[in-house]
């Protein structure tokens, strides 16, 4: 059964490493990470003769239900889970409820269940198709159902009932997965809701402490979907403070969002573990590349200049005859072949490969923010970090 | 007539059949080999949908094509050329093979209107009149800088009849004329005349013997291939190579099925395009030696066997049916592993016919190849006839 051990903990800052993890119980992997963002069990744009050719991929690949949960039949009878099934069998799979790019609407969850939104439209999941899909499935960590349908504005009677649910749900859940020969590898994380409420927060994480769960998604400050890209976390710090300080120290904590590199440091602050990697997909989807500087200067590279923003919009006519690469020195697949110029000429005649080739950068850059992020913890100069993130604005003009 | 100089552009005929005239040659270019009969994928815009150059290396590709129309609009011949040509742009570094554009401007673009000057056109971009003449269409293909050029013929739709047919013939073989004048860079760039003269045998024929006196690297065989009874469209085929030089090239445009493939080798072609592979991969068919397979069908959706077991595409080897099922319609990255695998069979299948010739066995290639694509021996007419024109009987 997973593993979770402490390495580092320097001024509150912690770094660890999860082992043995359900069918690859001989790789280990160092937090804080982020995990491999997917869509219907692939990574976006990306097969996997193609995504192989990162280097830096993250081991564990998470894969949001929504999308895959109309096909849990066919997985099903297939038998060996949803990770052979999509062609990642050589990655961890995490299955959270709901995809963080994805809107997920308000006011469609009830004490039966919880709905989640998918190509076919809505689907309902009551706790015993929730875990005949998980059986289905067989995924190494799977969030336990949740309610977390709440935002600063929701009444604390809406809080007390989110709680109640979600509590009631994992019982059940529990109930089943002990009893299930199928999932005997697989960790459950539960997740931790409550609104803004305090008191109800606090009811929530302690009754989950009490159940055996071996980690936590702390959702409910938001809805999902695409304007979690601007969320403040500002705005829920100082509960969240609260929340971390009572869940145990030696179980994983993660948090879905679409993270900018900014709000993962502040996250990671305050005791988040696990990132997801939705952000670079929707970078890629508005045709942008990541630019922003992850490298601490040296002494040899103090003062060279800075990117003014996050990202570069490569729609922009600026780049019609840019024959430079996305990023200078930049070691993916897409800078050492392709050049600016004909990325906007791809975007400009609508062709799938620009997708394709920005997906990578994207990716590719974001699993390179996460390695200095934690070479920074061990070298203790995340201050120097932060200063590289905070300094540029986050989205560019662009002219077409 | 320019005296007949050495060509970098050569042709190597490694085996022919004993019994068709099918032949497995090496055509030399300046960018890569090409082991023929061959199949070019098309990458319209500068690019093979959805495919890394890697992965076209790893299928081993060696030529594919490119759209003068759709590249001279966008990114322009300007840029290609600040570029350093349309292989530096895209960082392909194997062959490159570009149609004339006159073949769109009909096709695609209304109030088309053909002069002995050139294709007449309205612009679909600003509404402006504009011309595509025999020197323009070679100065912007020279920009793109392809191993082999087209020139611009007269394209008249294969089903029309009459005098207008035999006045493309002759235009054509005068546009033939201003093409080569054009061509700036004849070392690194040939140009392939377009034999053309409709359905009517006489037309071809005479067409095929006066292009054959132009010093060129190779021949196309176009104006086919547009929707005109298929048991026409064999014989032009087949009067065509008979009437094209032996040790030239003859490439035959617009051509990719699977079953068209395997008739036109016979018939003596080398060279093969059609965009079908690719299109059909967006739409979630995939190719086999049985047909087609439409991954969209619900019939998929538990079937755990690989598109083609016998195929080695990394599609193949990872991903299921089933799986592919769930992404046909709504992720992308389904269309490029369909797209990996309808180019992966189509390389494959002419490979396979190359492998045939060279020992002598491409009849019993043709045999297995039909009685696998028709098992119920309900084989195509036109294709009974035409292959019994090479000797090779279907049983």
């Amino acid at each position: 059964m997973m593993k979770f051990v402490l390495k580092n903990v320097k001024n509150g800052y912690r770094a660890g490493v999860i082992s043995e993890l359900g069918n690859q119980p001989d790789k280990t992997v160092d937090t804080p990470f982020c995990m491999l963002y997917t869509r219907g069990g692939s990574a976006p744009h990306l097969s996997r003769d193609v995504l192989n050719r990162l280097k830096n991929l993250p081991l564990v690949a998470h894969m949001p239900l929504n999308i895959l949960a109309d096909h849990h039949e066919a997985v099903r009878k297939f038998q060996h889970g949803i990770g052979k099934f999509a062609a990642m069998e050589d990655r961890v799979v995490y299955c959270s409820l709901h995809d963080p790019s994805t809107l997920v609407k308000s006011g469609y969850n009830d004490k039966h269940g919880v709905s989640v939104w998918g190509k076919g439209g809505k689907l309902k999941l009551d706790t015993e198709l929730f875990m005949k899909i998980q059986e289905s499935f067989q995924p190494d960590i799977y969030q336990a159902l949740s309610d977390g349908d709440t935002d600063i504005n929701s009444t604390r009677k809406r809080c007390i009932k989110v709680v109640d649910r979600t509590l009631s749900f994992l019982d059940s859940i529990l109930d089943i997965h002990n009893k299930s020969e199928r999932l005997k590898k697989t960790a459950i994380f539960g997740s931790i809701v409550g609104g803004y409420n305090e008191a109800e927060r606090v009811r929530c994480v302690k009754e989950t402490v009490s159940r055996p769960v071996q980690g936590f998604v702390i959702e409910g400050f938001f809805n999902p979907g695409p304007d979690t890209e601007h969320f403040q976390i500002n705005e829920c710090v100082n509960l969240l403070q609260k929340i971390i300080e009572i869940l145990p120290v030696d179980k994983p904590r993660l948090m879905q969002s679409i993270w900018p590199p900014d709000a993962v440091i502040q996250a990671y602050e305050l005791g988040i573990d696990i990132f997801d990697s939705s952000y670079p997909y929707v970078v890629t989807e508005r045709s942008s590349a990541l630019v922003f500087t992850y490298i601490i200067p040296t002494e040899e590279t103090e003062g060279e200049e800075l990117p003014e923003t996050y990202e570069i919009n490569l729609t922009d006519k600026k780049y019609f005859a840019d024959f430079s690469p996305l990023l200078k020195d930049c070691k993916c697949y897409t800078c050492e072949n392709y050049t600016r110029s004909y990325v906007n000429h791809l975007l400009n005649t609508k062709e799938l490969l620009a997708s394709i080739l920005l997906m990578i950068h994207n990716f590719h850059h974001y699993f390179e923010f996460f390695e200095s992020l934690r070479r920074s913890i061990s070298d203790g100069k995340l201050e120097d970090l932060k200063k590289l993130i905070n300094k540029p604005k986050k989205l560019p003009s662009v002219e077409r | 007539m320019a005296a007949k100089a050495k060509h970098v552009f050569s042709l190597k005929i490694l085996a022919e059949c004993s019994t068709t005239k099918a032949r497995t040659c090496l055509f030399t270019l300046p960018h890569s080999v090409v082991e023929t009969p061959v199949f070019m994928p098309v990458g319209t815009q500068g690019t093979l949908k959805g495919l890394l150059l890697d992965q076209l290396d790893e299928l081993d590709c060696r030529i594919m094509l490119g759209n003068t129309y759709h590249l001279g609009h966008r990114p322009g011949p300007e840029l290609l050329e600040e570029a350093g040509g349309l292989h530096k742009f895209m960082g392909w570094k194997r062959s490159l093979l570009t149609d004339s554009g006159g073949f769109q401007m009909v096709s695609l673009l209304k109030l088309a209107e053909i002069t002995e000057d050139g294709v007449q056109f309205e612009s679909p971009h600003d509404g402006s009149i504009m011309m595509l003449t025999p020197e323009k269409s070679i100065e912007i293909q020279n920009a793109i800088g392809a191993d082999i050029m087209m020139q611009l013929d007269d394209v008249v739709h294969s089903t029309t009849t009459g005098p207008r047919v035999e006045e493309a013939m002759h235009r054509t073989i005068r546009w033939l004329d201003r093409c080569l004048k054009a061509n700036k860079r004849p070392k690194e760039q040939c140009i392939f005349p377009i034999v053309q003269g409709g359905l009517d045998s006489q037309l071809r024929k005479q067409c095929a013997i006066e292009l054959t006196k132009r010093d060129v690297a190779g021949f196309a065989v176009g104006g086919l291939s547009g929707g005109e009874e298929k048991s026409l469209f064999w014989k032009m085929v087949t009067l065509s190579t008979d009437h094209l030089p032996y040790e030239k090239p003859r490439y035959l445009m617009g051509v990719g099925f699977a079953v068209d493939l395997v008739v036109c080798v016979a018939l003596g072609c080398d060279m093969f395009d059609c965009v079908y592979p690719t299109r059909t991969a967006r739409f979630g068919s995939a190719l086999v030696d049985t047909g087609l397979l439409n991954l969209k069908n619900k019939n998929f959706s538990e079937d755990f066997q690989p598109i083609d077991k016998n195929c080695q595409c990394s599609t193949c080897k990872s991903y299921t049916r089933a799986y592919l099922h769930t992404m046909v319609t709504n992720e992308t990255v389904a269309c490029s592993l369909v797209t990996v695998h309808n180019v992966a069979y189509q390389l494959r299948l002419m490979k396979r016919i190359r492998e045939s010739i060279l020992e002598d066995k491409f009849p019993k290639f043709i045999q297995t190849f039909f009685t696998t694509m028709f098992p119920n021996k309900n084989y195509p007419e036109w294709a009974i006839e035409a292959l019994k024109s090479v000797n090779v009987n279907l049983r």
